[in-house]
């Protein structure tokens, strides 16, 4: 009887802390349902037709402010537009260029990135769960705002131009033993892939712009290449999840 | 003074030791949301008596891990630019004077740190939390065992890599019973201090 008498808070008590640790140390990203309504798009073109594209420039800026573009951006962005297969071969300035007589696409992307730490808000609730000695840990939750806008140009060989532009947000929630590091690369990687897949469709869909007059001679068969864009496995969802691993992928 | 000495030649040691990558890794440290320090803090304690009533000289050695988490990037600009850190803190006091007699607590803390000077950090901090000593009973001043700690203070980190830093600094530190028993007039101190903390 004593031994149950004991057992049972021990038991209760164990549960609470398990449950409050588990809660405590959560972290979820949460991204907008995407403003533009294109569709994802695909499409299939003569491989001889594709011509090679060179990344010109990445302007960056953060909150207003003009950055230099991390080089895991221009690879991510560099990646994306790899993976729709619309271009025979990826150049970027500073690199390897394509020959001068040969035709080709010129990209120049503006990417400007909204960051919102809800600095004022976290502190306020750090000092409150700090005050409640942290019990109050597991039910406060505190909140980061990322969101990024681009605009492309793409410049084809003959000097026309055509401009796309697309929008993704998303917001990560921690409670404080789940804020990591990593859960904010996650929200500005996941973001930044959305708003280039939006962007990428929108290229997809101009396809026929970006492809040279037929050079298929007459005695060979037509191969042809199937161009997409490249869906993240983690893809842009309008409903809350948790996020089963913050390690880096 | 040789536990004072001896944590100091410690933490001494210790910073030699990690700085012995500081320049190879010569660029700015990157504190960003959700990262933590782990710290350990020495330093010794100075008595303040501020009423004629205060009568004890209580003085003595403290050592303080503590455990914080960034909450936020930088925010602002100029030379308040900075971020906010919460964590928590144990103290332990050896209080030489006037008996030899313990303290032990544990402190919820907040901390803005400045960061417009690249490795050199000013900060300032606020901690409180329970505090039990058998210090108390002993001396006029205070007649429980169990108080509370508040300290304010203030302090300078200097990076000496992008993850480990040495802070040297200051603060006030208040000990009473938040009048749950009588007397409580609180013991009041000065209490330099210094130390690292390691970034992950």
């Amino acid at each position: 009887m004593t031994g149950q008498m004991f057992s049972r808070p021990l038991i209760g008590s164990m549960l609470a802390m398990t449950l409050g640790l588990g809660t405590g140390c959560s972290h979820w990203i949460e991204l907008a349902a995407p403003t533009d309504t294109t569709p994802p798009a695909n499409a299939t073109v003569a491989t001889d037709a594709r011509v090679p594209l060179l990344l010109e420039t990445i302007r960056v800026t953060h909150n207003g402010s003009a950055i230099a573009p991390p080089t895991i951006l221009e690879r991510q962005v560099l990646g994306a537009i790899e993976a729709t297969r619309l271009f025979s071969q990826h150049y970027q300035s500073g690199h390897a260029q394509p020959a001068a007589s040969q035709a080709r696409v010129t990209v120049r992307l503006s990417i400007d990135n909204i960051v919102e730490p809800h600095a004022g808000q976290a502190a306020w609730r750090g000092l409150l769960v700090g005050a409640s000695m942290f019990t109050l840990a597991p039910f406060i939750p505190l909140n980061y705002d990322y969101g990024a806008q681009m605009s492309l140009e793409m410049e084809r060989w003959d000097g026309q131009t055509k401009h796309y532009s697309a929008t993704s947000n998303g917001s990560a929630h921690y409670y404080l033993f789940g804020a990591n590091p990593e859960v904010i690369e996650q929200l500005k990687g996941q973001v930044t892939e959305a708003c280039l897949s939006s962007l990428l469709d929108q290229v997809i869909q101009d396809s026929t712009f970006f492809l040279a007059g037929n050079t298929q001679p007459q005695d060979r068969p037509i191969r042809t290449v199937s161009v997409t864009v490249r869906r993240p496995s983690s893809r842009a969802v309008p409903v809350s999840r948790s996020l089963p691993d913050s390690s880096p992928r | 003074m040789p536990f004072l000495a001896l944590v100091l030649t410690a933490l001494a040691l210790g910073s030699l030791m990690m700085a012995t990558g500081a320049y190879a890794a010569d660029r700015s440290p990157m504190i960003t949301v959700g990262t933590q320090e782990v710290g350990l803090t020495a330093g010794y304690m100075l008595p303040h008596r501020l009423t004629q009533d205060h009568t004890t000289k209580q003085q003595g050695p403290a050592l303080m891990p503590s455990w914080m988490m960034t909450v936020t990037d930088p925010v602002g600009d100029g030379w308040y630019r900075g971020q906010v850190s919460i964590g928590a803190e144990m103290v332990y006091i050896q209080f030489r004077e006037p008996f030899l007699t313990h303290g032990v607590g544990f402190t919820p803390k907040i901390k803005y740190t400045f960061v417009g000077w690249d490795r050199i950090r000013p900060y300032t901090e606020f901690a409180g939390g329970p505090f039990w000593t058998d210090l108390a009973g002993k001396i006029p001043e205070e007649s429980s065992r169990f108080n509370f700690v508040l300290t304010a203070g203030f302090g300078v980190s200097y990076f000496l890599t992008d993850r480990a830093a040495l802070n040297i600094g200051y603060r006030f530190h208040h000990i009473s019973n938040a009048g749950t028993r009588y007397p409580n007039l609180g013991l009041n101190a000065s209490l330099p201090f210094g130390g690292f903390s390691f970034f992950f």
